[in-house]
């Protein structure tokens, strides 16, 4: 069959086509005279889907953003990407955005699996990324140029919140129940050191899986130990399990649990009221504010932008994980570059809307070590007990 | 029309499927050159999952045992090779063929309970069995826990006699995974030609009539697992790499469940029907269904419908409602998938211009 000749000539075509070809190496640039591209990948579907609404968050101040006329000139093009929390897809998602429509920067960001598999080819790529919405210490140490975290870290919210049950509520019987993982033991941690400063120990420490559903036996240990207050580090699900489990059990503590669990509406309706009264600790001010301009702002901006969205704790999130990176576009100037952008980066200092003051330097890229204290009232309403904090016991910024 | 045997079992049956395999062969081997680097990405993962779906289709297309838990061999083959490398030192071939054989090994556990137990019920069982790995991994701090784990750096040397041999970027690990897909492809040809491959078929269409025949189902089926398993364990130590980090719940139960609408998309009981499934399966839930939005036209109109009547996130889940229909009108319309669609093609061709 004449298919030999064929293939021989198919052969060397393809050969040429490859020796001519030029592979183009070169990322588009991540911005132009008329927009910046900034991405964000967030689960919208999957496990972690109620978690999504920290990139959707992102996108109202952007619009709000645009609306005032953009930042020097240049609009905000904001892409979301759903990851499915699934670190696989969040690489694809990222070389995607990066290599193929050209992104500036990357804002937010859920999941510290997610993160922890693009940090690396984030900084190779010279792409900033402001504001994760995890707290993992990989990504503050070793210091990375192109990371800025904002949010708290968990070590120092259990310090801060220790200090406020010794100090305010005082309270001398304490106990802890915290998620047997990094999230857990780090909180468990900055509260034990902060417990040391007054001699004082917990009156007991209990580990929880996160898949374990029947706590029976951990609540009975909290309960034996005779404590008034319990704070906990653990997962939504959890926390519902531990709260019903007490109550069953005639268990009455004052529980005080960190700002993980801080979407009061949502953690009232899941544990049938009994959320009433927990104290937690926050990385943004209550949603209902009035006196904070901002909040108030960015409230009447969702009803225009966003009708459809629940103007909830992570939604907040969303804004304010990405508010730095627009106060710095602003300062870099019309002249932009990734390198004025990372110089108004780390020359931020202090910097605060809705969430905690932020302040960067080239050395320190963890943005803050404050968190507030709040409390949920009626119907998941919210009540302030304690405004910005600093965790006095802070080592990471020594 | 064959003749005898070796006409059957022979790997290229004319001049013209040659000329193709060729065709295609050097195609992906010079892809890299006319293709822009995030379309390598897509093909190492598209080519891990393939590995993986030919490996799945011995097990539920030609043995007609279903699997919900392969997940959990893909955990323990990402898992084995990372740990075997990074703790014992092992190079990279040798770790990753012995994380497969322990991938291999619990098939065969898991193929036991598949000896009494048949469709739903196995599902359940294999579900089980992947939902039990992630969290097992999970509670073990030597395998990092919750946090999951980062892979050693990837090299084909032999670390003790100093030889070294680094596959750092994308397009290495490209070729890598290339030759290595090329191999268990070819590797899953062959099985299915030879006296194991049509036991399996036998136990498949009919178990009894296969027992009686002389297959030994309690060999056979747990085989079927183990080889399935072993593939999954291969494409797991690549899949570990291509991320450089994962944690337990990267290997969730969704996970298994697009494994298998790979199988059923692609054809049943074939390997080129796997190749494609996995290829178009992993194409749009990697890349056309995250930019629907910025499709011209089709993505306005998306987005569109979405605001009027989706829920908030609206355009995402288009994707999972995209795929779904895809599966029902594959059972509905094209039971053998896209093999059946290509068969048909061919056939359409054959006959061409009368």
């Amino acid at each position: 069959m004449g298919s030999k000749k064929f293939f021989v000539t198919m052969v060397a075509l393809v050969a040429l086509l490859s020796l001519t070809a030029l592979s183009s190496a070169a990322n588009p640039p991540g911005f132009d005279d008329n927009e910046i591209r900034i991405g964000q990948w967030g689960p919208q579907t999957g496990p972690a889907a109620p978690w999504g609404s920290v990139a959707r968050g992102s996108k109202l101040l952007f619009d709000i953003v645009n609306e005032e006329g953009g930042i020097n000139g240049r609009k905000i093009k904001y892409f979301i990407r759903d990851d499915m929390y699934n670190p696989a897809q969040t690489s694809a998602v990222v070389k995607e955005l990066v290599e193929r429509q050209g992104v500036f920067a990357f804002v937010g960001g859920v999941g510290a699996a997610c993160g922890m598999a693009v940090k690396d080819y984030l900084s190779k790529n010279k792409i900033v990324w402001v504001g994760p919405s995890a707290a993992d210490d990989n990504f503050i140490e070793p210091l990375d140029p192109y990371l800025f975290a904002v949010y708290p870290l968990y070590n120092d919210e259990g310090s801060i919140l220790a200090k406020y049950i010794v100090e305010k509520l005082k309270s001398t019987k304490i106990a802890m129940l915290y998620q047997n993982d990094a999230y857990g033991k780090d909180g468990l941690e900055g509260a034990k050191k902060r417990l040391a400063t007054y001699k004082m120990q917990f009156v007991a420490e209990i580990p929880v899986e996160p898949t374990e559903k029947d706590l029976g036996s951990q609540i009975l240990r909290l309960k034996n130990s005779g404590a008034e207050t319990v704070m906990m580090f653990v997962g939504p699900t959890t926390a519902v399990i531990a709260l019903k489990t007490s109550a069953n059990v005639g268990f009455k503590p004052q529980w005080v649990s960190s700002n993980t669990l801080s979407d009061y509406p949502l953690m009232f309706k899941i544990t049938g009221g009994l959320w009433e009264g927990v104290i937690t600790g926050a990385f943004g001010e209550i949603p209902s504010s009035t006196t904070n301009k901002y909040m108030v702002k960015y409230r009447e901006a969702a009803k225009r932008f966003a009708p459809q969205e629940r103007w909830g704790t992570f939604y907040l999130a969303g804004l304010l994980f990405a508010d730095p990176i627009v106060d710095a576009l602003k300062r870099a100037g019309r002249n932009l570059s990734t390198e004025s952008l990372l110089k108004a980066l780390n020359s931020v200092k202090g910097h605060q809307t809705i969430g905690p003051p932020v302040t960067w330097t080239e050395k320190q890229h963890q943005g803050t070590d404050s968190v507030m204290i709040q409390k949920c009232g009626p119907n998941g309403s919210y009540i302030d007990l304690q405004g910005w904090t600093k965790n006095d016991l802070a080592t990471w910024n020594k | 029309m064959k003749r005898d045997y070796y006409e059957d079992v022979q790997l290229f049956k004319s001049g013209v499927v040659l000329f193709w395999t060729s065709a295609l062969l050097i195609l992906l081997f010079t892809f890299p050159l006319y293709a822009p680097n995030y379309y390598i990405y897509l093909l190492n993962i598209i080519m891990v999952h393939m590995i993986l779906a030919v490996g799945l289709n011995i097990l539920a297309g030609s043995t007609g045992q279903i699997s919900l838990g392969h997940a959990g061999f893909f955990a323990i083959g990402a898992y084995g090779t990372a740990m075997l490398m990074s703790t014992f030192h092992i190079p990279f071939l040798l770790a990753i063929v012995i994380a497969a054989f322990v991938a291999a090994f619990f098939g065969f556990i898991l193929g036991l309970p598949a000896l009494r137990l048949e469709g739903p019920y196995l599902a359940i069982a294999s579900l089980g069995f992947g939902l039990t790995i992630m969290h097992i991994i999970g509670a073990m701090e030597i395998f990092g826990g919750r946090m999951g784990m980062k892979t050693p750096p990837l090299d084909l040397g032999i670390e003790q006699i100093g030889l070294s041999l680094p596959v750092t970027n994308d397009l290495q690990k490209y070729y890598l995974i290339l030759v290595i897909a090329i191999i268990m492809v070819v590797g899953a040809v062959n099985i299915l030609k030879t006296r194991v491959g049509r036991s399996f078929v036998a136990i498949r269409d009919s178990d009894i009539a296969a027992e009686v025949i002389g297959v030994n189902l309690t060999i056979y089926k747990t085989l079927a697992f183990a080889v399935s398993a072993f593939y999954a364990g291969i494409a797991g130590g690549l899949f570990g790499f291509i991320l450089g980090f994962f944690d337990p719940f990267t290997f969730n139960m969704i996970l298994s469940i697009m494994f298998l609408v790979m199988v059923v998309v692609g054809g049943l009981g074939t390997v080129s029907g796997s190749i494609m499934g996995a290829t178009l399966i992993t194409y749009l839930q990697y890349d056309l269904f995250k930019n629907i939005a910025e499709v011209p036209y089709f993505g306005k109109f998306m987005l569109y419908i979405s605001d009027k009547w989706f829920t908030t996130v609206g355009l995402e889940n288009f994707s999972s409602m995209a795929i779904g229909l895809i599966m029902i009108g594959i059972i509905i319309f094209e039971p053998l998938g896209m093999f059946g669609v290509w068969i048909r093609f061919k056939k359409y061709w054959m006959t061409w211009p009368f």
